[in-house]
């Protein structure tokens, strides 16, 4: 049975860049506590064999420049400056 | 007119080439049907796009030429948009056409809209899905599965005779089980993943849904094949895979049933009775029947969860805010608006699936839970390929319980993941499935038969399904109403 505590779920949904409302932790946690209790039972026989992971093969092409027309890409974006995409600040100013 | 609804590709085509109809007309035709019966009743399609543009975006000529079809709306469709029923996604245009539907225009088959789907593909309900909720054609007070169930409804309705999906785990056999339609899910590699966008990278397929096996076929036939755009893309030879139908099975062809998959707790007794009667019309066909047993069957859905989840969580890190789609214009630091417009952006099945992924791949307990995944995702292939030593062919229910009702796993999440306990070990073994229509519970619902093969085997696989539907009248039932 996965136990996951509060600090855990805030530090995941940190490393997924989620934001999570306090109202959202509770039924998050028992979300994933049941999906993980279910699926810890691969445990249970990955221990019997020692079987290597196949072998992935990498599939090369030549690289080569094919010219398309930008603008129907960066049209989508939410904030757009000529050809850059515009963000807000990187860094925190209040936090300096 | 009303025959023209739940005609087969191949009538269509003839009354087409003797004009009997133009392709015009065709389209017409099926757009209306949408519009009397699909909009604000069993809502299977996102859009339906205007007649003119339809038919610009066609060759007139090909093999699927004037067929009209549904694309699940995760398909990349050039100048079209591309939600995959998300908010994040809202108002976004794909800018190029995914392989599969650049092969379909070049068919000549028309991209009557999109369809709509659970979000991101994640659920087997369509009930995640940020704009609306399907209905299933045959009760509409029950679920049309998922995650393709706009493109499963929509076919079984007699909107479309074809349409699109993707299978990560089951979203095409799934919906087709439960829609009574034909679905198949391709070998890994067979179509094109360019343009599909991305949940389980390593899982996904682009698969297809029909009232038949010949149709199915047909459309196989016009988007598989080596693509060099996706590095993942087998090096198979194109093909008709209509050439390989037969009224008569393969001679000495060996079926096996998968036993422990009718023994499975909370398996309805209707779906067993059904899959056994389905059994002896084989064996009356001339198959040699023996029985299987798969004994990783019951940790495939385990692995699956962990694989997926973890998949999509690297995939879906893609949607930031930054380049496409919603962003939240209130943040004011980048990795705040990062943060806001996914909580914003993404419904909560997907958020706690990303979430699940970036736990089961963090320090402390990948060992535990990634690295045993893939053992046993080892472990079902090779007893898949075991098994294929001795037969030709498997046979397994495609789900445990005929289509539910509306919000029956609200509370009980883990059961609705389990709906996948079938089929999500065929997408681990990268191996192809198909399931086909092959009887009705007693209150009436469609119970679908999953034929599964090994690597390539489509041709053997249409050929056996397509033997077992002249020999039975399945696919000739339709929903009432339509």
């Amino acid at each position: 049975m996965t136990k996951i505590t509060k600090e855990e779920i805030l530090k995941i949904a940190r490393m997924s860049y989620l934001d999570i409302h306090d109202d959202e932790i509770e039924p998050m946690t028992q979300q994933l506590e049941a999906v993980l209790s279910y699926a810890e039972r691969v445990q249970e026989v990955a221990r019997l064999v020692n079987e290597p992971s196949n072998k992935q093969m990498n599939v090369f092409r030549e690289d080569v420049i094919v010219r398309t027309d930008v603008n129907p890409i960066l049209d989508q974006a939410p904030d757009r400056e000529g050809n850059f995409f515009v963000v807000p600040a990187i860094i925190d100013q209040k936090k300096k | 007119m009303k025959s023209l609804a739940f005609a087969t590709i191949s009538e269509l085509q003839e009354k087409l080439q003797k004009k009997e109809i133009s392709t015009q007309e065709l389209l017409a035709f099926f757009i209306e049907r949408f519009r009397t019966h699909d909009a604000g009743n069993i809502n299977s399609a996102l859009e339906v796009y205007d007649p003119e543009f339809i038919l610009e975006q066609s060759a007139q000529h090909g093999s699927l030429a004037g067929i009209p079809g549904l694309i699940k709306d995760n398909i990349s469709q050039n100048k079209c948009h591309l939600s995959c029923a998300s908010k994040i996604l809202e108002g976004f245009v794909a800018s190029y056409d995914a392989t599969a539907i650049n092969r379909l225009k070049k068919n000549g088959a028309l991209m009557i809209g999109r369809a709509n789907m659970d979000e991101f593909a994640m659920g087997s309900s369509t009930e995640t899905s940020a704009y609306v909720k399907t209905k299933n054609p045959w009760d509409t007070s029950r679920v049309p599965g998922g995650s393709s169930g706009g493109s499963a409804a929509a076919v079984a309705a007699g909107f479309v005779p074809w349409s699109l999906g993707s299978d990560t785990g089951g979203s095409v056999r799934q919906p087709a089980a439960f829609c009574g339609v034909v679905g198949l899910k391709p070998t890994y590699g067979l179509v094109s993943r360019l343009g599909l966008v991305a949940y389980g990278s390593s899982l996904d397929q682009i698969g297809v849904f029909t009232r038949t096996i010949r149709d199915n076929a047909l459309v196989l036939s016009a988007i598989a094949g080596h693509d060099m755009r996706d590095s993942t893309s087998l090096c198979v030879e194109k093909k008709d895979y209509t050439q390989s139908l037969d009224v008569k099975l393969r001679d000495g062809l060996r079926i096996g049933v998968v036993d422990e998959a009718l023994r499975f707790e909370g398996m309805d007794s209707d779906i067993v009775s059904a899959i056994e009667e389905g059994v002896k019309v084989f064996e009356s066909l001339g198959a040699k029947i023996k029985h299987i047993e798969l004994p990783t069957l019951s940790y495939s859905a385990a692995a699956y969860f962990i694989l997926s989840r973890a998949e999509a969580a690297s995939n879906l890190a893609r949607f930031d805010g930054v380049r496409y789609g919603m962003r939240d214009m209130q943040a004011k630091t980048l990795s705040k608006m990062y943060a806001d417009t996914r909580h914003d952006g993404f419904g909560s099945e997907v958020k706690s699936r990303i979430m699940v992924g970036n736990y089961v791949l963090s320090a402390g307990h990948s060992g535990q839970f990634y690295d045993n995944a893939k053992v046993v995702q080892n472990l079902i292939r090779h007893e898949f390929m075991q098994a294929f030593k001795d037969v030709d062919i498997l046979i397994m229910p495609t789900h445990p319980a005929p289509a539910f009702k509306f919000g029956a796993f609200d509370v009980d999440k883990l059961q609705m993941d389990l709906q996948d306990y079938f089929t999500c070990p065929v997408n681990l073994a990268g191996i192809p499935a198909l399931s086909i229509p092959c009887g009705l519970t007693k209150s009436k619902m469609p119970i679908g038969m999953q034929l599964i093969g090994p690597h390539v085997s489509e041709g053997l696989l249409y050929r056996t399904a397509y033997a077992y539907e002249q020999a039975t009248p399945w696919h000739t039932m339709h929903p009432a109403g339509f």
